[in-house]
């Protein structure tokens, strides 16, 4: 009698793993799998083509000994994580703040405001990019009738990351709509207390939605972060596709592409992949480590 | 029961990511076959009539733009109806993303049986994924009438293991409508890098602001350079370098003072338009006079404006004009192709053929047979007779002055990018010319190196 009252539970796991089995083939085909791959071969020189051959972690003491192409591409990439993730949270917060505000027809502007971000890492909107910021692009006509001759954006290594990042600010419509949902949640009560109290809208902002709204902002900020370490698109697409002008836009992800697919490096592409893993865990667990001191938690279990 | 559910879930994990850890193989041979033409319509009736002969299909991949996507049809759908049991599918990409791709297909093994390569045969060649064509020579492959050293160029350490299509000669492609404009007489065969220099200030000087002489072609003028003064960029006979850092300093130099003189499209124009991109080049919307440039790009070039160009030999070095003849691109066959003799087949006709040379015409270079040269002679266009008569010139040129076929360095693509990065940061006021110049031997070595 024992299997009777067993089997309903057996049935129950089986089901449960039986629509597990889709994530989990994909797990280890797609995502372990090809990690631990790239372990391998991160410890070889494989020129693609030719079976990979074991040199142990001289590909890992090339890049950190004698590669200005990796602190190049390392610089490149953080400046534009430090540009962009911040400028688009702003950004985002303050359209959501506006939106916020009760105005006809939310639905719409909440959906027009999203597209960017759906369309905004796509080949043809890079392209509209480098049209828009191009020597004689629509951004310099606009800067001509006022006088001011625009640099050639795309192609001078002092400017093109400034293209880069505007396209990524663009793209605020995701980390938008998550901002939007926090403050709805914020209790109008507390806008209405304050307010007889006597405090003004500033204060309001840096007293109870800032405050409110800090899980949000870390969530935004962990994944706009992790999402912009990986940006390729753009690098790709705006710059010419090979890092340059004078690698400016050699952006990580880039520079372990070309390595790995153009110059027939592949072990040290895959080398390059597993730092850049190490260096989005280290931050990430950095902005887990400090959320105590700033993210507030409104049911009083301050982050865990 | 519980640990019962997980080795289930856990064996058919394992089945799967045997499934996926196997699925290369031949499964690329039934491509989608929306580029190639109609296959043609008796094939499968005389094939099944003739009984021995069974359907073979083949992929082959090349780069370049639609008109020559459309050229390369013409020419597979001639072959299909003159070989009704093979069918060909084509796959075409452009130039920047091309070689990423067929790296990628050669790492997997689902490259196509057949597909063009150009100055990076090297590359290809010590990695050993090309079909070695010499069993098929004289049977399914005769180049018979081939030119001497073009067989020579496709042969690597002893291996037929590419076949030039097309033959161009590198020269200074002339915009004729701009020097007229300038009032300045077009540059003669026999001038030098003076005159060069002296003739880019003038056309910017006298057409005025937004016009410029010349594009800065540091990059792929390097090797005639080093050429014409004695040297080599890769001395293959001997694998290694075939120039020094002090051989090449003064080559920057020479475009780093004609760039300051103002006879050079500024640096930003440079990156921002190339030359040979014909959506952009400067040389099209009729802003610069004169590049380098190889001689096949002239007839796509003229098709695209009312300007009339020409073209000039190179300006002269204390050793010549260190320009040759030479292979533009070429097929190779993919080493692991099942059907080695139906791809010689196709080699063959593309360079034998006469309707194929009259399909595909000069746009991948002259062809490299004489009777198909013939062939296509008979029915020039103007621009096709420029080109024509611009590479008879450097015939004439090196039977008195004659340099051996060259091969560009392994790592290639990444010998290109430290170049261009060189050029950059001189012209960008980034580095000093010696300072650059400096960073890129040594990058040059570790290129070098790194890919033995």
């Amino acid at each position: 009698m024992r299997t009777s009252r067993r089997s309903p539970a057996h049935l129950q796991n089986g089901a449960a793993y039986l629509f597990l089995l889709p994530w989990l083939i994909g797990f280890f085909c797609l995502t372990l799998g090809p990690m631990i791959g790239s372990l391998y071969l991160s410890l070889t020189k494989y020129n693609l083509l030719n079976a990979p051959e074991w040199i142990g972690f001289a590909n890992y003491a090339e890049l950190f000994t004698n590669d200005d192409k990796f602190t190049q591409s390392l610089s490149v990439t953080f400046k534009y994580v430090f540009m962009s993730v911040p400028l688009r949270l702003i950004f985002a917060l303050l359209v959501a703040m506006a939106l916020n505000k009760g105005i006809r027809a939310l639905g719409v502007y909440r959906t027009v405001y999203y597209v960017p971000s759906l369309l905004g890492g796509s080949v043809a909107i890079s392209i509209v990019w480098r049209q828009l910021f191009g020597g004689d692009g629509a951004i310099n006509r606009f800067l001509g009738w006022f006088g001011v001759k625009g640099p050639y954006w795309i192609s001078h290594p002092d400017y093109i990351m400034y293209p880069i990042v505007t396209l990524a600010v663009w793209q605020f419509g995701s980390s938008m709509v998550i901002f939007l949902a926090g403050l709805k949640q914020v209790p109008s009560d507390l806008y209405e207390a304050s307010q007889v109290d006597g405090a003004g809208k500033l204060r309001q902002f840096f007293r109870i939605t800032l405050p409110l709204l800090t899980p949000v902002i870390f969530f935004n900020l962990i994944m706009t972060v992790i999402n912009s370490f990986q940006a390729f698109t753009p690098a790709y697409v705006i710059g010419d596709g090979s890092g340059g002008p004078l690698d400016a836009s050699l952006f990580y992800t880039l520079y372990l592409y070309l390595e790995g697919f153009a110059y027939f490096n592949m072990g040290y592409a895959s080398a390059l992949a597993w730092i850049i893993l190490a260096i989005i865990a280290l931050l990430t667990g950095i902005i887990f480590a400090t959320s105590r001191y700033w993210v507030f938690y409104g049911d009083g279990k301050e982050g865990r | 029961m519980k640990r019962r559910g997980l080795s289930i879930v856990l064996a058919s994990t394992l089945l799967a990511l045997a499934g996926c850890g196997s699925s290369g193989g031949p499964g690329g041979d039934n491509a989608s076959p929306s580029a190639s033409p109609s296959a043609a319509p008796s094939g499968s009736a005389s094939a099944s009539a003739s009984g021995e002969q069974e359907q073979v299909e083949l992929r082959i991949s090349w780069w370049g733009d639609q008109a020559r996507a459309d050229l390369t049809n013409k020419a597979i759908e001639l072959f299909e109806q003159k070989n009704p049991n093979i069918k060909l599918t084509g796959e075409f990409a452009p130039f920047d993303g091309y070689f990423d791709k067929l790296n990628t297909q050669l790492a997997s093994d689902t490259a196509p049986d057949i597909f063009f390569l150009g100055g990076n045969v090297i590359d290809y060649a010590n990695k050993d994924v090309l079909l070695d064509l010499g069993p098929y020579v004289g049977n399914e492959l005769k180049l018979d009438d081939m030119d001497p050293t073009m067989i020579e160029y496709g042969t690597v350490n002893g291996k037929l293991i590419h076949v030039s299509v097309g033959a161009n000669a590198r020269g200074i492609i002339v915009n004729k409508t701009m020097f007229d404009k300038a009032g300045i007489p077009v540059p003669q065969d026999g001038w030098t890098w003076d005159d060069y220099a002296r003739i880019s200030k003038e056309i910017s000087d006298k057409l005025g602001d937004g016009y410029y002489g010349t594009y800065n072609f540091t990059t792929d003028g390097m090797d005639i350079y080093l050429k014409q003064n004695g040297k080599q960029l890769y001395d293959m006979a001997n694998n290694k370098l075939g120039f020094e850092e002090a051989d090449i300093l003064p080559w920057f130099q020479y475009w780093d003072n004609t760039a300051k003189a103002g006879g050079v499209v500024p640096i930003e124009l440079q990156v921002s338009n190339p030359p040979d991109d014909t959506g952009k080049s400067l040389l099209l919307t009729g802003k610069v006079a004169m590049t380098l440039l190889p001689s096949n790009n002239l007839v796509t070039f003229q098709g695209l404006t009312q300007d009339e160009f020409t073209m000039v030999q190179l300006p002269r070095g204390p050793k010549g004009t260190g320009v040759v003849f030479e292979s533009s691109q070429g097929i190779s066959g993919f080493a692991k192709t099942k059907h080695p003799n139906e791809v010689a087949k196709f080699i063959d006709f593309i360079i034998n053929d006469p309707d194929a040379a009259k399909a595909l015409g000069n746009n991948r270079g002259v062809p490299v047979t004489s009777a198909n040269r013939a062939a296509l002679v008979a029915e020039a266009s103007p621009a096709d007779k420029i080109v024509y008569d611009y590479t008879s010139r450097v015939s004439e040129q090196t039977k008195k002055e004659p340099f051996a076929i060259s091969y560009n360095p392994p790592g290639n693509a990444e010998f290109i990018k430290l170049s261009d990065n060189t050029v950059q940061e001189i012209g960008f006021g980034k580095a000093s010319v010696e300072k650059a110049v400096q960073g890129f031997y040594e990058g040059t070595v570790k290129i070098f190196e790194s890919n033995q």
